[in-house]
């Protein structure tokens, strides 16, 4: 998809002389070195993981608040959109450019400032990769629970963005649950901090706003997360079906007997063959579909559970069972979980990821009824399930040269989206909205609910310059606009 | 809803002439989002302050509200939908927390709302953001409110969220709501996200509910009160009775919750979790006679007589200094702000009130900085 977000009227055709005076400005603030605007230069900001691809008239590399504050004051005082971007893993376009924006890259942000064993919380910048937060941690007993397949290489400053999610998230939470409070900088250059290790701060909880706004209400510069101990005992589990059904039906009884593993994943046939053919983690190519359930705890909970796991895939004809007996065994197993896409890369030239969620009860339904679209436009599907929390991510692989194909495949994911969201689901479960699912929003939220939001919008950056033309659909503003 | 609305507003006109003088509250209890919006939108356009009313336990909280109509939840009553195989329920704001507690209790599943709250409503819960001791285990309220519908002040009904456990969909507006007290409009409906009730439950005295906090994996709660220090376990009972043995509790069934602190004045300590025993001396040193600490949350509720403005003051100062708060819940007028110094963000919490409400007419002033 080649469709570049909307902007602000008012931008368009802005003048290249006007954008040189912001990059001279720039220039003397933080060197020039740290500001980019030479075509090429810009070119590599172009795209995220995702397919969109978006354009920015300069890139600015900020160093601290103090930094990404007065960049932000100069954009606004020039009227240029400005968009936040971290390691550029998202898959939604949510950190794509936007014409004549300044794209403000916070990846140099990456200092661990404060790190509270006690409260178990810790101040960082929003560059600091996810993986080596909790790699730092880990002598401390202590980790960040979010762990998105892509946190060898995202910063926490964009798992804000976008809410990510991750395996683990099933009984800790998306990154909502982790962040406790963040400085960040408003449209109009001011610092503010928002919320803190204490609990209930009076107030509106404008944090739990700005999680997950993919930069369209602030930009943060300072995050402070909560910190999750490391559990006495882990019990990972690899259990294999003939078919997905089987499989399904289990994810479906182990939620409704009540039990939170700590991660219940699936892999469909497909996407097996794909993973064990990139990484020999020795996955059972054999199977129609396979589990990865994790139970953390007191090692007298973990068995329990582990051992109420097992009877249930016994009843639904699990074909094989494997627990992991020491932590070299493990980590072969999440080995193939969290190598997926990087399977996908290799078997086929483009994909694309969709990341629906559904009601847990309604799961089954909706990944037969997945299969089925996919049949239909004949597209090879693979599956990828965060299957506890109903999260799934049916991903099409394809040859985007192929004439008509790139359409067509999205054709099928919106589809797919629509099958989700009939069956009571919704759009996207941890990679966001960005400019790849704007436009179905306003079937997931009537124009009411849409307008609210944008009001929210509007309360934070009155003159809509935080990444417009993400996340809500253009016209999303109704009701009793202001008509200055 | 034309006509409801228009008798409303009528209504409302004659309310607004006939008793400017006269100390008189007009009571509606709506059954449906729709006519509390139609509700709301009559209000605004006469402009009359307006409050929101449950089960009434926690009038008193935040600044006072001066208002001529109260719109209680007691005609939204119902529990909508539950789905105790997707552990989620969908209910009505006017539903008592006990009775949603009860009924899912039959699957053995629990909305972690507060153990001591009794007669308090889900709408006026999620309103004034309570959390139950409980929430050192699994979270705050804000964590497991899923989807929202609110009556705004500006009188339509929207829909925040999503219906499922897990989305990065659109704004986190159920977090907005969470304890906004009111002000946005009228919560009428929340989709709450469930959890399964542990396989068993245990209390144990400790000595020491810092050093039994640290030691034991995930308790449900580790509470210090002025009658003893206690650590709440879950799990299978193998491990309940490892664990409270561990710390040297003799573990007796059950959640034995502490008695509420039932005190005309309750002052309420939030500081971050390691300042939790400074903020137990200083409520003690201000005349608390009762106390409940959470330990590994940070937060003290303690009951006063009375409040002597120079030590409440020092004690704020130092709340604040820690990055907290120190927060009074009175019935009557304590003489003090209950809130403290408004959050630096005041801004643009005063856009996202006028927002929802641009006429000013829900639960006025009643947040910090009299937003």
């Amino acid at each position: 998809m080649t469709e570049s977000p909307d902007t602000l009227p008012s931008l368009r055709g802005r003048s290249l002389a006007g954008h040189m005076d912001v990059v001279a400005q720039l220039a003397e603030l933080l060197g020039p070195d740290r500001v980019r605007a030479h075509p090429l230069d810009l070119l590599i900001y172009a795209k995220d993981s995702g397919v969109s691809s978006g354009e920015a008239a300069v890139v600015a590399l900020p160093e601290s608040t103090g930094e990404v504050a007065e960049v932000m004051r100069i954009a606004a005082a020039a009227g240029m959109p400005m968009v936040a971007r971290g390691a550029g893993t998202g898959l939604a376009g949510g950190a794509i450019g936007v014409p004549g924006s300044v794209l403000i890259v916070l990846t140099r942000m990456n200092e661990i400032f404060e790190i509270d064993e006690v409260g178990a919380t810790a101040w960082v910048g929003p560059g600091v990769i996810n993986l080596e937060l909790s790699n730092v941690l880990e002598n401390r007993g202590l980790h960040f629970a979010p762990d998105p397949a892509s946190q060898q290489s995202a910063t926490v400053g964009g798992n804000v963005g976008t809410n990510a999610g991750g395996p683990h998230c099933l009984a800790e939470g998306s990154t909502i649950a982790h962040v406790l409070g963040m400085e960040v900088v408003t449209a109009d250059g001011e610092v503010v901090t928002l919320g803190g290790a204490a609990p209930d701060p009076p107030g509106y909880d404008l944090r739990g706003l700005v999680v997950g706004s993919e930069g369209t209400l602030a930009i943060a510069t300072r995050i402070l997360v909560r910190l999750t101990r490391n559990p006495p005992d882990t019990v990972t589990m690899l259990i294999a079906f003939t078919g997905i059904t089987d499989a399904t039906r289990t994810v479906s009884e182990i939620i409704s007997s009540g039990l939170v593993p700590a991660a219940l994943e699936m892999l469909d046939g497909p996407m097996i063959e794909a993973v064990e053919n990139f990484v020999h983690a020795g996955l059972p190519v054999e199977a129609g579909a396979v589990l990865l359930a994790e139970v953390v705890g007191h090692p007298d909970c973990t068995a329990a559970e582990a051992s109420l796991i097992r009877e249930i895939s016994a009843r639904n004809d699990a074909t094989e069972i494997r627990t992991a007996s020491n932590e070299a065994e493990r980590v072969l197993l999440w080995k193939g979980r969290k190598a997926a896409f990087g399977a996908i890369a290799q078997s086929a030239p483009d994909y694309y990821l969709n990341d629906t969620v559904v009601p847990r009860t309604r799961f089954v339904d909706v990944v037969d009824e997945t299969y089925a679209i996919a049949d239909r436009y004949g597209l090879r599907l693979l599956n990828i399930f965060h299957a506890g929390d109903g999260n799934f991510h049916p991903l099409v692989s394809y040859d985007a040269s192929e004439p008509g194909m790139t359409e067509k495949v999205i054709e099928a994911s919106h589809e797919m989206a629509q099958a989700a969201i009939a069956a009571g689901g919704t759009l996207s479960g941890e990679h966001g909205i960005g400019v790849e699912k704007r436009d179905l929003m306003s079937q997931v939220f009537s124009p009411d609910d849409l307008d609210a939001q944008a009001r929210i919008r509007e309360a934070f950056d009155p003159l809509g310059l935080l990444n417009p033309g993400k996340v809500l659909p253009e016209g999303s503003r109704r009701f009793d606009r202001p008509t200055t | 809803m034309t006509t409801l609305r228009s008798v409303t507003r009528q209504l409302f006109e004659r309310l607004r002439d006939e008793t400017a003088d006269v100390d008189a509250d007009f009571v509606v209890a709506p059954t449906s989002l729709d006519e509390t919006a139609a509700v709301l939108a009559a209000a605004a356009e006469v402009e009359i302050p307006t409050t929101f009313l449950g089960g009434g336990t926690h009038v008193g909280y935040g600044n006072a509200v001066a208002a001529d109509l109260v719109v209680t939840s007691a005609g939204l009553n119902r529990i909508i939908d539950w789905r105790p195989d997707d552990l989620t329920v969908i209910v009505q704001a006017g539903v008592p927390i006990d009775t949603l507690e009860a009924e899912i209790a039959s699957r053995n599943q629990t909305a972690v709302f507060p153990e001591i709250a009794s007669g308090a409503t889900v709408g006026g819960v999620v309103a004034a953001g309570l959390s139950g001791f409980r929430r050192l285990r699994y979270g705050p309220i804000r964590d497991r409110i899923l989807q929202v519908r609110i009556a705004t002040g500006y009188g339509k009904v929207i829909t925040g969220g999503s219906p499922v456990v897990k989305s990065s969909t659109g704004y986190g507006v159920p977090r907005l709501a969470t304890g906004s007290f009111g002000t946005l409009g009228m919560i009428g409906e929340v989709m709450l996200k469930l959890w399964s009730r542990p396989m068993a439950t245990a209390t144990g005295e400790v000595s020491n509910a810092s050093e039994a906090y640290a030691e034991t994996y995930r308790p449900l709660a580790a509470l210090e009160t002025s009658e003893g220090s206690f650590l709440y376990l879950g799990g299978p009972d193998t491990q309940i009775t490892s664990q409270a043995r561990a710390v040297g509790a003799e573990p007796e069934p059950g959640l034995a919750w502490p008695e509420p602190v039932n005190a005309a004045i309750r002052l309420e300590f939030r500081v971050p979790a390691r300042f939790i025993r400074p903020a137990i001396d200083r409520a003690k040193r201000l005349g608390a006679t009762r106390w409940i600490a959470e330990h590994g949350v940070g937060r003290v509720d303690a009951g006063v007589g009375a409040i002597d403005p120079k030590s409440f003051a020092a004690a704020r100062a130092w709340a604040e200094s820690t990055g907290g708060a120190l927060v009074v819940v009175a019935t009557g007028d304590a003489g003090v702000d209950p809130w403290g110094t408004p959050p630096v963000s005041i801004e643009i919490q005063r856009r996202i009130k006028s927002a929802f409400d641009p006429s000013g007419i829900c639960n006025p002033g009643i947040m910090p900085g009299g937003v």
